[in-house]
């Protein structure tokens, strides 16, 4: 069920509702955040990973439609990841959403150099994530099947 | 006997030393008294040199007997990295367990709200009082268990005392330690020309805003993140 607070994402995106996401941190406190606001638009299937190495492998082995991922993470940093998965030919199309503490203006020229979806900023609201996760699958093409 | 008599005297036992050790053709014994010559004979420059190396090892020395760098260094560091690591530890389980606390409440206030819905959805007098009753008792007994979860809410960011105990004692140190390192820095002449100007490297991930310790200027807020994007295009 939705939360009242965040609301449905509406019409054409209640019907991609099966979408499969990956979140990125090394902070198990906030991929669970992320896991739980994403249950609250709707979204089930949500699996996590804590760095880009232990991210990349579960991209090129699944089935994922949207990556969400922090950029300061130990081992593979997420800017790197966002470079492995638009080098990939398979995962250069996957949105890829950056959600980190890093607000320097050089280093959000650098993701959007590197191809970023959205960049949102930590600390963030419930809100932000809705309207930047509405704004990416609305520029996607609908799911196959 | 002044100070050039006694020198005379060791010069003269010297190189008689080191004419018999010619003469011998000993090469060991010309080499100590050559050596032992040449010590005595040391140019004031080099005897300058050796005094200021006497003196700063003494400065040295006196830094280690006086100064908590080494204290600092061995033990104090370590317990402090220790210390940082139960804040983590401390934040991390506090976060988790209010998360649970949350995550335990949200359907019970969903199911709470779903059932009104429905009751709202008929008539009035479609709701017998044994309806009635049954509702206003779950009502009750969700709300009360809720109140309890939002206590241990409440009792669980306690975690905060702790966790800031623990940094003030580390900051205390952080501060002995630079009071330290500044006075080895002094003692030494260490200190290079250019020491103030700090160079960070455009690749350094900064981290998240801390107010007055940014190298780099952050943008402000979200909205100045969409702006710069907007402006990139995106």
């Amino acid at each position: 069920m939705s939360s009242p607070h965040l609301g449905c994402l509406e019409g054409r995106l209640d019907a991609r509702k099966d979408l499969n996401f990956l979140v990125v941190d090394d902070f198990s406190t906030m991929r669970r955040i992320v896991k739980n606001l994403l249950h609250d638009l709707g979204y089930a299937n949500v699996t996590e990973a804590d760095d880009g190495n232990t991210a990349l492998p579960l991209l090129k082995a699944g089935n994922f439609d949207f990556l969400i991922t922090d950029w300061n993470m130990p081992g593979m940093a997420g800017l790197d990841l966002l470079k492995h998965v638009r080098a990939d030919e398979r995962l250069k199309k996957l949105p890829v959403l950056m959600l980190t503490a890093e607000a320097s203006r050089e280093q959000i020229v650098a993701a959007a150099q590197a191809g970023v979806s959205g960049y949102v900023i930590k600390p963030f609201t419930a809100a932000v994530l809705k309207e930047k996760l509405e704004k990416i699958l609305a520029a996607q093409p609908a799911k196959a099947g | 006997m002044n100070d050039f008599a006694r020198r005379s005297a060791s010069y003269s036992q010297l190189i008689s030393a080191m004419s018999d050790a010619l003469a011998r053709g000993d090469e060991a014994a010309f080499d100590a008294a050559a050596w032992t010559l040449e010590g005595e004979h040391e140019s004031p420059m080099r005897s300058g040199v050796r005094r200021v190396a006497g003196e700063l090892q003494a400065a040295l020395d006196q830094f280690g007997k006086s100064s908590r760098l080494v204290d600092l260094a061995e033990r104090d560091v370590p317990d402090a990295r220790q210390r940082l690591a139960h804040v983590l530890k401390l934040t991390d389980e506090a976060a988790h367990r209010t998360l649970d606390l949350v995550e335990q409440s949200q359907p019970m206030a969903d199911a709470l709200a779903r059932r009104s819905e429905e009751l709202l959805k008929q008539p009035e007098q479609g709701h017998s009082p044994a309806t009635l009753v049954e509702f206003l008792k779950t009502t009750a007994s969700t709300a009360n268990e809720i109140r309890a979860r939002l206590d241990e809410v409440l009792m669980t960011q306690g975690y905060q005392d702790i966790s800031g105990q623990i940094i003030r004692g580390v900051m205390k140190l952080v501060n002995e330690l630079e009071g330290a390192l500044a006075e080895l820095i002094e003692i030494g002449g260490l200190r290079p020309a250019n020491a103030s100007s700090r160079v960070v490297s455009p690749d350094t991930l900064q981290g998240p805003i801390v107010p007055g310790v940014q190298h780099i200027a952050p943008v402000a807020a979200q909205i100045d993140v969409d702006a710069l994007l907007s402006g990139l295009g995106m």
